[in-house]
């Protein structure tokens, strides 16, 4: 569903993102991790077609995002750690506004339930301005989820949330996984990775270190050095990259 | 600890300056700087460095006489009191010491006495103080102000420290006085009650001791000063406005020597105001941290290119028009943008305006005594047309220059790049093309009849057809320039506290204007070639009405292809944009 062949994006001399390669199936959640500076944004917008990358292919659902970005985008959905919204739309606007975008037909009933989920059924008049952060972040999911995309990518989605909210977004996450969408989740939690992603990738300096099921990750550490919990590989991996296969 | 205080100033100023200094390195910078101070040269330091070779044509502002020197005294006295008067009715807060909200998180947790931090606020409000000294005195040295500048900034500084020494006071004077529980409008009463009561002490001494206001002393300018001087000059005003003359001498002394003199007496009164300010002990910091918060929020807003949003509250905006969820999806960016365009731009209130612009200007037409009134609007008009034509695109911005902070979002829709470059510039060229056709109506119906016995009623109506079918793609034209300019040169348009300023901001601002004229100067010469020969070649076979409607039609339809050509190179640019190359995301 996701194919990504030597992903490379370079600012000048600087490469934030070198030759990643991966792919996803249907259902899977992979955990996107690294320190700060490691390239997981870039990566993720690389993705998401926001920037476009230096070298290497995105397919989306078989479609290119390069040469197919329409296709390929109707598949998709981003959701940025900051809210972006439109200061002078209300929530219902924005769900209007983004079922135009997206060609929604009969989007009311769709937005209704998706609102009343997301406990935003009481604020459909309400700007922007007069949400709570966590707020923000929830009208962002509904218009991202509105149009049923099937990749969705998270750049730390539990940011400004509280815990009913976090306790709901990572049962909406494994929701929409079981119902056969692929997501990336890009965070720096990585209890929160090791709960709900299948599928982990370690990034460092832009490059692949570890990439492979938290079994296969868990295992191969564990040969080496007793058991090891995410945390403990995210160390090790960063400190001292292992040769990759 | 103020001392701790004043390396925090410093050092922020220090680097603030290093770092613009530092940036010169870029072309753009660089470029900017050196056309922003050839203007502000050119402008004002020439007329401060080179006075003598600079012919004025303006009244110096300062006095040629002791008369006039008193005259300019009391009038900058009356100027002050009535600063002071608003600043005692109009807070209806506790008084508030402006700091970020590092300065709060830093300066208040900290063992930093009120009066300590008093004193670092008045420090810090020293730059902006000596920068507006400065900036007021090249202004009025450019509109002939005499004397030498030096005195005159110092002048400045005299009266805008004060005025702040007093706001300050005033506004911990007002706490204490909320405290005692007194509230806003009983303050706000008192101070009207008091005003009312010297107005009306002055009043009764002029009405009783002065002489009456004649006609004759209502002539000329010469003779309504010399009754106002004399009035000024007797009875209870100078010694009501003595304190406040007081702080404006300085700043009109002809001389050193006056200027030395006038400038003990205004630091006299400088000194008491310290006093009261540093000696009041009024709980600040609640108020303090809320105002931080709002002026956190605000630079948030301006840091996200939101201006608009920045220090004032929206409202929710009723659309203007139904969104169906399908359709053409450019027309979503086009609906969103009128959102942001407000209230005032809904199809309901046009069709207001249109009707009732036009019925007023066909009844006005009707009115012969009112000949002169229609020549004097359908000009107006036609001169306001003209107007947002050329700087319409620059004022109406909701566009790619309202949505770059969305930069990333919109990158994420489905969308082709015309259809995103059509739909943001769409609500821009709407509104200029809504305004543009009212003001043509007004300007045909006003001025057919002046038109009458040069042009044939056919002829005005087709001229003003013409440039209704014209304006809208001029208008789609325009837009595409500053777009485009903004799509190639984000950094030039950022926000915030990175944005530059300055010098290097007005040259990069000048460049930016004279570039978009020339663009649109060039994007204007196919249409304008093509309407000169077809206008010509039809006028000889067919007449001139014919002429200019065929002409038209065609220079329409080369402007079309433009705009359309523009739309996509703007789409073009939309999807090469990379957001993570420019600063500003």
């Amino acid at each position: 569903m996701i194919q990504v062949e030597l992903l490379t994006k370079l600012y000048g001399d600087f490469t934030a993102v070198n030759e990643l390669s991966f792919s996803l199936q249907p259902g899977e959640v992979m955990g996107l991790v690294g320190p700060n500076g490691a390239g997981k944004t870039t990566t993720m917008r690389c993705l998401a077609g926001i920037i476009p990358p230096t070298r290497g292919t995105v397919n989306i659902c078989g479609h290119n995002l390069a040469t197919h970005a329409m296709e390929a985008k109707r598949q998709l959905a981003f959701f940025s750690d900051e809210p972006r919204l439109f200061e002078y739309l209300t929530v219902w606007q924005h769900l209007n506004f983004v079922a135009r975008i997206y060609q929604v037909a009969n989007f009311e009933p769709i937005g209704r339930t998706l609102l009343e989920e997301l406990e935003l059924a009481d604020k459909v008049d309400k700007l922007p301005g007069e949400l709570s952060r966590g707020m923000k972040q929830k009208l962002a999911i509904a218009c991202g989820l509105l149009h049923s995309p099937r990749v969705m990518y998270f750049d730390e989605p539990l940011t400004g949330l509280d815990p009913m909210g976090i306790r709901r977004m990572k049962d909406s996450i494994l929701k929409r996984a079981r119902d056969g969408a692929v997501i990336i989740i890009s965070s720096h939690l990585l209890h929160l990775v090791e709960e709900i992603c299948s599928r982990i990738l370690i990034l460092k300096n832009g490059g692949k270190v570890i990439d492979g099921t938290i079994a296969e990750i868990a295992q191969k550490y564990s040969r080496e050095s007793g058991d090891a919990n995410l945390e403990e590989v995210f160390f090790r991996a960063t400190d001292e990259p292992p040769r990759l296969p | 600890m103020i001392a701790a205080l004043a390396y925090l100033q410093v050092h922020t100023v220090k680097n603030r300056l290093t770092m613009r200094i530092k940036r010169l390195k870029q072309p753009k910078y660089l470029f900017g700087a050196l056309v922003g101070g050839l203007y502000f040269y050119w402008y004002f330091f020439r007329v401060l460095l080179f006075p003598r070779g600079i012919n004025h044509s303006y009244s110096p502002i300062t006095a040629a006489s002791p008369a006039d020197a008193a005259f300019y005294e009391f009038i900058g006295a009356l100027v002050f009191f009535t600063f002071i008067v608003l600043a005692w009715g109009l807070p209806h807060k506790r008084a508030a010491l402006a700091f970020s909200e590092a300065e709060v998180a830093f300066l208040f947790p900290a063992p930093v006495t009120r009066r300590t931090l008093i004193h670092f606020k008045l420090m810090r409000s020293q730059f902006g103080i000596l920068f507006s000294a400065l900036f007021l005195t090249l202004v009025s040295s450019r509109f002939g102000a005499n004397g030498h500048w030096l005195m005159r900034a110092a002048g400045w500084w005299v009266i805008l420290f004060t005025l702040n020494l007093h706001l300050l006071g005033a506004s911990f004077s007002i706490t204490m006085l909320m405290d005692r529980g007194i509230s806003t409008w009983k303050r706000r009463l008192a101070v009207l009650l008091s005003v009312i009561a010297l107005l009306s002490f002055v009043g009764f001494w002029i009405g009783c001791k002065f002489p009456q206001l004649t006609s004759a002393d209502l002539t000329n300018f010469d003779t309504i000063k010399a009754y106002t001087q004399h009035a000024f000059a007797s009875g209870p005003l100078p010694y009501l406005l003595f304190p406040f003359q007081l702080v404006i001498r300085p700043y009109l002394a002809p001389d050193g020597f006056a200027f030395l003199a006038a400038l003990g007496p205004a630091l006299l009164v400088m000194l008491l105001h310290y006093l009261w300010v540093v000696r009041s002990d009024v709980a600040f910091e609640e108020a303090s941290v809320e105002a931080s918060q709002k002026l956190a929020e605000k630079l948030a807003a301006v840091r996200a290119g939101n201006w608009r949003t920045a220090g004032k509250k929206l409202k929710q905006k009723r659309p203007p028009f139904r969104l169906h969820s399908t359709g053409p999806a450019f027309m979503a960016l086009f609906w969103k943008n009128l959102i942001n365009a407000g209230n005032a731009i809904t199809a309901r209130t046009w069709i207001f305006v249109t009707v009732f612009v036009a019925v007023m200007s066909f009844s006005m037409q009707g009115v012969r005594s009112n000949a002169n009134l229609t020549l004097v609007v359908g000009s107006a008009a036609a001169m306001l047309g003209s107007w947002t034509l050329l700087l319409g695109p620059q004022m109406v911005r909701q566009d790619f220059r309202h949505d770059l902070p969305q930069m990333d979002m919109l990158k994420v829709f489905p969308l082709r790049g015309w259809q995103v470059a059509l739909g943001e510039i769409l609500a821009p060229t709407t509104i200029l093309t809504a305004i543009q056709w009212l003001l043509i109506i007004v300007a045909v119906v006003c001025l057919a009849p002046a038109a009458k016995g040069k042009f044939s009623p056919s002829l005005v109506l087709v001229l003003g057809a013409g440039t209704a079918l014209v304006v809208p793609i001029f208008n789609l034209i325009s837009l595409v320039i500053p777009n485009a300019a903004e799509l190639l040169f984000p950094a030039w348009f950022q926000t915030g506290k990175d944005a530059p300023q300055g010098i290097e901001a007005t040259g990069q601002r000048l460049i930016f204007a004279l570039g978009q004229f020339l663009a649109l100067i060039v994007a204007l010469i196919p249409a304008a070639a093509v309407f000169a020969a077809i206008f010509f070649a039809v006028k000889f076979l067919a007449g001139v009405t014919l002429a200019v409607c065929v002409a038209t039609v065609v220079a329409a339809a080369v402007l079309a292809v433009e705009a359309a050509l523009g739309v996509l190179l703007l789409g073009w640019l939309f999807q090469r944009f990379d957001i993570s190359g420019e600063p500003a995301s």
